[in-house]
């Protein structure tokens, strides 16, 4: 496998001009869509099958009344443990040797199983191709020596594309300047590869709590429970089962002889 | 904010009838091996109800898809972690069962029969798989509900047993086979798949707490408690007990419990996309 790439995106750095958003709907041919009123200058509200980076507005109350204006370029996180990837039933959803996951729109089938084990609810189903949809990070790009779309377009390097190893000891030091300057909640997001789900190959530096952006504080692999449930229904057709057998068992003889 | 897979009525549907097709099946092979000669009639119902069963389970799957003339791309991969995966891979097997043992229905030789209860052991497993699985593919879900519960997969099981049971009984009364003990039988089977069924669920929605809200409060509990618990398990135990003797009570217990089986996949399902 190559070396892994990534995205981090830096929302203190973020003016909210949307370039990243409509260059992704470019370069990727993604169509227009009703708006969606959010009370923001947000549109969408959420990801979409022609959505593949939005960025959120949010106003948060600060303690002095006043409130602060948090812009953040959202996108598919290319997760180190994907759960769209596990759930993919058609090998579809795969890995590319950069690290990134991506849907062969050639193989999916529309079963929507990714759809419900995002734990970001990136993955949307497209009723037209009858395929699921997400950010391909560009993958006909960074096979061909060129960034993502997004990050090419952002003009004051909020988004930054390179090798993971070397943009999550930049992004630690831009959380150490930034809390130098007084944004004590500055906090990465998925930098760690020893955290939550491996860690995520499109990670953020964000100046509130997680939650703040809609992200959830600590996502889990969807399946992570399939043996112990799988043994419980074991458990369950012991019961049935023994319950059957009391009823048809023939007292005083072996089974069912003619 | 979480995404929805928009499964709905044909999932509801397939939830249903791979359930009483696998708990068919699973008490057909009980019946065959464990029972009398007499039990032969329910062995043969369950066997014969499995089949059609299945083969509308494999359309309303095929049909759900986005692309369905892809179907055939889920047996390209086998993720033995992953039950969309297993579980299409598991219907196609058990399938392949319920055609064989159906088509050693029809033979009345001893070899045949033989070989048919030795075959319905094997397939009586995933008989139980495929009644059980929809719930643990729910149940590893990142979505509320679903995701949090670690009983869906036993508690869909129990509940394929009942109407699978049901079904059988439900035929043998319409097609006027009662008069032998198996009829009794598979009803005695029934009662205690209801009960396992109805202790599964007080245990599901213990563990759950408040996370089974989309069910137990709101738009869908009338049905989860009216449709489900009072008309789907505790009626028709209620009706099973005081009318033993009399077979019309027994049968529409019967179909009691088939509704039951019914709003079960349906509140389940749609409660979470709604």
């Amino acid at each position: 496998m190559a070396r892994t790439l990534a995205m981090f995106t830096d929302t203190s750095l973020c003016i909210g001009c949307r370039a990243c958003q409509v260059a992704c709907k470019q370069w990727n041919e993604l169509g227009m869509e009703v708006p969606q009123w959010t009370g923001t200058y947000q549109n969408q509200v959420h990801f979409t099958d022609q959505t593949f980076r939005l960025v959120r507005f949010i106003e948060e109350p600060k303690p002095t009344g006043e409130l602060a204006w948090l812009l953040m370029s959202d996108v598919c996180k290319h997760c180190a443990q994907a759960g769209c990837l596990e759930a993919c039933p058609t090998g579809a959803i795969y890995r590319t040797q950069y690290g990134t996951v991506d849907i062969n729109q050639d193989t999916c089938n529309g079963c929507r199983y990714c759809v419900s084990s995002c734990p970001f609810g990136v993955v949307a189903f497209n009723e037209s191709t009858g395929t699921a949809k997400k950010c391909t990070f560009c993958n006909d790009r960074i096979h061909n020596g060129l960034g993502p779309a997004c990050a090419k377009a952002c003009p004051t390097e909020s988004i930054q594309f390179g090798f993971r190893d070397e943009l999550v000891p930049k992004a630690q030091k831009r959380v150490e300047t930034l809390k130098g300057m007084g944004f004590k909640e500055a906090q990465l997001y998925g930098a760690d590869s020893n955290g939550f789900l491996g860690g995520l190959n499109a990670f953020f530096l964000l100046l509130s709590k997680p939650g703040t952006y809609a992200l959830p504080d600590a996502p889990k692999l969807p399946q992570r429970n399939v043996v112990a449930d799988s043994l419980l229904s074991i458990g369950s057709a012991v019961l049935v089962g023994l319950g059957a057998l009391l009823a048809f068992r023939e007292r005083g003889q072996g089974g069912g002889d003619a | 904010m979480l995404k929805t897979p928009d499964w709905e009525m044909m999932i509801v549907w397939y939830f249903f009838l791979g359930g009483i097709a696998g708990g068919a099946y699973f008490t057909a092979a009980i019946a065959d091996n464990f029972g009398g000669a007499r039990d032969r009639a329910v062995a043969k119902v369950g066997y014969l109800l499995s089949l059609p069963l299945t083969l509308a389970c494999g359309i309303l799957l095929i049909a759900d898809l986005g692309a369905p003339l892809r179907f055939l791309n889920m047996l390209g991969a086998f993720k033995f972690w992953n039950p969309m995966s297993i579980g299409a891979w598991g219907l196609g097997v058990f399938g392949l069962f319920s055609f064989v043992s159906s088509v050693l229905c029809f033979s009345a030789s001893e070899q045949m029969v033989g070989l048919r209860r030795k075959l319905s052991l094997v397939g009586s497993i995933f008989g139980f798989f495929l009644a059980a699985y929809t719930g643990v593919l729910l149940s590893n879900t990142t979505l509320p509900f679903w995701g949090d519960s670690r009983l869906m997969g036993a508690l869909f099981l129990a509940s394929g047993a009942s109407t699978g049971m049901a079904a059988i009984s439900l035929i043998m009364f319409l097609s006027g086979t009662t008069a032998g003990e198996g009829w009794g039988k598979v009803k005695k089977a029934d009662r205690y798949s209801m009960l396992i069924e109805l202790v599964l669920l007080a245990v599901f929605l213990g563990l759950l707490g408040s996370a089974a809200r989309p069910i137990t409060s709101g738009q869908f509990a009338p049905l989860f408690w009216g449709g489900l618990v009072g008309v789907g398990l505790v009626i028709p135990l209620v009706l099973d007990f005081v009318g033993q003797r009399m077979k019309a009570v027994a049968a529409i217990a019967a179909v009691l419990v088939l509704v039951g089986g019914f709003v079960l996949r349906y509140v389940v399902l749609m409660s979470v996309q709604a």
